[in-house]
């Protein structure tokens, strides 16, 4: 809880005889990340190399890229193969052996006809469309070739001229481009080649066919139909063929994935002619066990050392180390940015948090239900997009769930009222018949999102104290960097209490607990709150003056930019509220009262308006209820003392879905 | 519920007062978001893992319209 799973550096060294073995039972285990290992030239140690892949790995990687050519002409990928069948590694690898030359002979001999069929569709559309002019012109096709001393112009042109020598022509304006058609003496060729040009003319290439126009595109096209012919039966066929294999290739792709990043690790390690070394990181509590599967892998030939140095914080990989119902709120996180190491990881805060602020807005029963059913019919969708599709539907859940809390106690339903009042904060507002009389509690909601955002922003601070304590160098500058935090607080703080020694919130809102107060003794709160004010302005100002532009938006900007929660909120309310006003009030009440043809239009009209407004509402509510909680969190709060930036921890070893070892 | 002239006024300025607030604003919402959305779509167009920073950017002068909105709702309901 708000810290990364501990790392320990392992450094592992043996001969290269043991490399199989050492890889394999790493890749068995599945914690190790590897620090890849990068050649320095002649900076680095002498006579260390990158190391070069296990011996197969040429035969697998080729086998793979047939099998991925396989599953793109199926359109299949591993990753969209739902129904899983575990198979053992074993038998897949014998299929692939066995079976992949068969398949990949029949799908090639298939791919080969189907791109045959498609050329030769291609063609004969082609050359239809270039008969497609001819046909408006009455002669046969032979008649525009095989003369010796006639020559024949055929083209576009833009408008029709007048030749000035002895010729023959034939001219039809068309939508397409007006075409032309010029029989002359091959000694006037050149004379009239220059007059069309002028005119804009355009050649096309003469049909090499005979017979009438119409009888070379009747051949052309009974040639497509059977090409069509045989590209859609090749179709159906791969069709055929991806029902029978989809789940075989997804398998055989992963076990053979699995075997070529197992041969290629090699060219991660630091080798000499003799020995290799695996540097890399692994979960603390796990290094016993992973030392003694070595041990025992190797019978003993294996030298692993735990390295304690210093290493920067940047280098070592982060693995999130957070209960599991907080899980779901990495994905936020990383949306934002990896924690680094030492930093303070505060997904459980975003974890707890964000459901809850999205209720305190959206906050309304019907609305509620309604985001229920939509993530419940969106959860095939995302749980198909993996372990981040699960964890985006388990924080829709949460935030929906607390949507229908918080709306029963708002006494909330598509903004009506439920059969009872609001227990926390009513929010009805004065709009539409029987509600003259509502009396939202405004204040109180203002006065709730500027308490969280004082939470928020003192707690900010306190981690950016800690922050800076663990991960600056110690010194003077650490010490000026925390106290600057502290002094922000300070500063904060002191504004409250300089507002609350003038003012009594209590005197314009009821919450339900009383607000504290400092106005029976101005002077003491005024002196103390003076006090705090500068000395956290020289805490500010120690560590750097010019931080002290940033006084504003550092404080009050920030602790009222939390108002945002009851303003969206109240905003939601509104809406529905005036989307209910006009269609009941406006339409179906009048409408219903007394009823006839005209009557039942205004009724459709009505639930129209309702249906619309209401869907309206339900996507501005998606947008403000879950945008603006994580924008208070990435802005106000992350800014404060999160930087991210670390490495996210790959263990070696891909997890597998369709077979095992 | 009869107001007197005077009191009517007064309400009706309120209303005005808080309808600018929103709605300027939101203006200005809107323009600060302008240039910052467009850059900010282009970035995660060029790389994915911009998004998270993307939106951070895009949302950030919304501040101003809710600042707007609480003037608003200060000027009604106080």
């Amino acid at each position: 809880m708000f810290q990364p799973k501990p790392m320990t550096h392992l450094l592992i060294a043996a001969s290269k005889e043991q490399m199989v073995s050492v890889v394999t039972e790493l890749y068995r285990h599945q914690i190790f990340h590897i620090t890849d290992f990068v050649d320095q030239g002649k900076e680095g140690y002498e006579g260390v190399k990158i190391g070069v892949p296990l011996e197969h790995a040429g035969k697998l990687s080729n086998d793979l890229l047939k099998i991925r050519s396989i599953e793109n002409v199926f359109h299949t990928a591993p990753s969209t193969q739902s129904t899983v069948q575990i198979r053992p590694a074993e038998t897949i690898r014998a299929a692939i052996d066995s079976e992949l030359p068969k398949i990949d002979e029949e799908v090639s001999s298939l791919t080969v006809k189907r791109s045959n069929a498609e050329s030769s569709i291609r063609e004969c559309e082609q050359r239809i469309n270039e008969l497609k002019p001819f046909a408006l012109v009455p002669l046969e096709l032979d008649l525009y070739r095989g003369y010796e001393c006639l020559t024949v112009f055929a083209g576009y042109i833009e408008q029709d001229i007048e030749i000035s020598v002895p010729h023959e022509k034939y001219y039809q304006a068309e939508k397409d481009g007006n075409f032309i058609v010029v029989f002359v003496e091959t000694k006037n060729a050149a004379e009239v080649e220059k007059q069309l040009s002028e005119a804009g003319f355009q050649t096309v290439t003469l049909p090499v066919e005979s017979g009438t126009v119409q009888a070379a595109v009747d051949k052309y096209t009974v040639a497509k139909n059977e090409a069509t012919k045989i590209f859609e039966d090749c179709n159906v066929k791969i069709v055929e063929l991806k029902a029978k294999y989809a789940d075989l290739l997804a398998a055989c792709d992963e076990v053979l994935s699995c075997d070529v990043e197992r041969a290629e690790v090699p060219l991660r390690f630091a080798t000499t002619d003799e020995a290799f070394v695996i540097d890399g990181w692994i979960p603390t509590d796990e290094v016993e066990k992973v030392t003694a599967a070595l041990n025992q892998a190797t019978g003993e030939r294996v030298y692993i050392t735990v390295d304690d140095s210093n290493v920067e914080d940047t280098a070592i990989p982060v693995e999130f180390n957070n209960p599991s119902f907080a899980k779901p709120a990495e994905l936020l996180m990383d949306l934002y940015a990896h924690p680094k190491y030492k930093e303070i990881d505060p997904t459980i805060i975003l974890a707890i948090m964000f459901p809850l602020l999205f209720g305190l807005i959206v906050g309304d029963v019907g609305y509620g239900l309604i985001y229920l059913g939509l993530a419940l019919l969106l959860r095939k969708l995302l749980v198909k997009m993996g372990d981040s599709g699960i964890k985006a539907f388990k924080i829709i859940i949460s935030a929906v769930v607390s949507t229908i809390i918080f709306g029963l106690l708002y006494s909330e339903f598509f903004g009506m009222s439920l059969p009872w009042h609001a227990v926390l904060f009513a929010r009805h507002l004065p709009i539409g018949a029987g509600m003259e009389h509502a009396s939202p509690q405004v204040i109180e909601l203002l006065v709730l999102s500027v308490i969280i955002g004082v939470i928020y922003i003192s707690v900010g601070r306190f981690f950016g104290m800690i922050n800076h304590y663990r991960m600056d160098h110690p010194g003077i500058h650490r010490t000026k960097a925390v106290l600057a935090e502290f002094g922000w607080n300070l500063i904060l703080w002191a504004i409250l209490v300089l507002i609350l020694s003038v003012v009594d919130l209590n005197g314009y809102c009821q919450f339900p607990l009383p607000l504290p107060t400092l106005v029976g003794m101005p002077t003491v709160g005024g002196i103390i709150g003076a006090v705090m004010l500068i000395a956290g302005i020289v805490f500010v100002a120690i560590d750097n003056p010019l931080d002290l532009m940033e006084l504003p938006t550092n404080t009050l900007s920030h602790m009222l930019s939390f108002c945002r929660l009851a303003a969206v909120g109240l905003s939601s309310v509104a809406i529905a509220m005036v989307v209910n006003f006009m269609a009941v009030d406006l339409f179906i009440a009048p409408a219903l009262a007394d009823l006839n043809i005209v009557g039942v239009l205004l009724i459709i009209v009505g639930v129209l308006i309702l249906i619309f407004g209401h869907s309206l509402n339900l996507a501005l509510g998606i947008l403000g209820g879950a945008i603006q909680p994580i924008r208070l969190h990435y802005v106000e709060f992350f800014m404060k003392f999160y930087q991210g930036g670390g490495i996210i921890y790959k263990p070696f070893g891909l997890k597998r879905k369709f077979s095992e070892e | 519920m009869a107001l007197d002239a005077a009191q009517a006024i007064a309400q009706g300025y309120n209303a005005i007062g808080a309808g600018l607030a929103v709605g300027l604003s939101g203006v200005g919402t809107g323009i600060g978001e302008m240039g910052i959305g467009a850059a900010a779509v282009g970035a995660t167009a060029e790389d994915r893992g911009m998004f998270g920073l993307a939106l951070l950017f895009t949302v950030l002068p919304e501040t101003v319209v809710i600042f707007g909105l609480v003037i608003a709702l200060l000027l009604i309901f106080v």
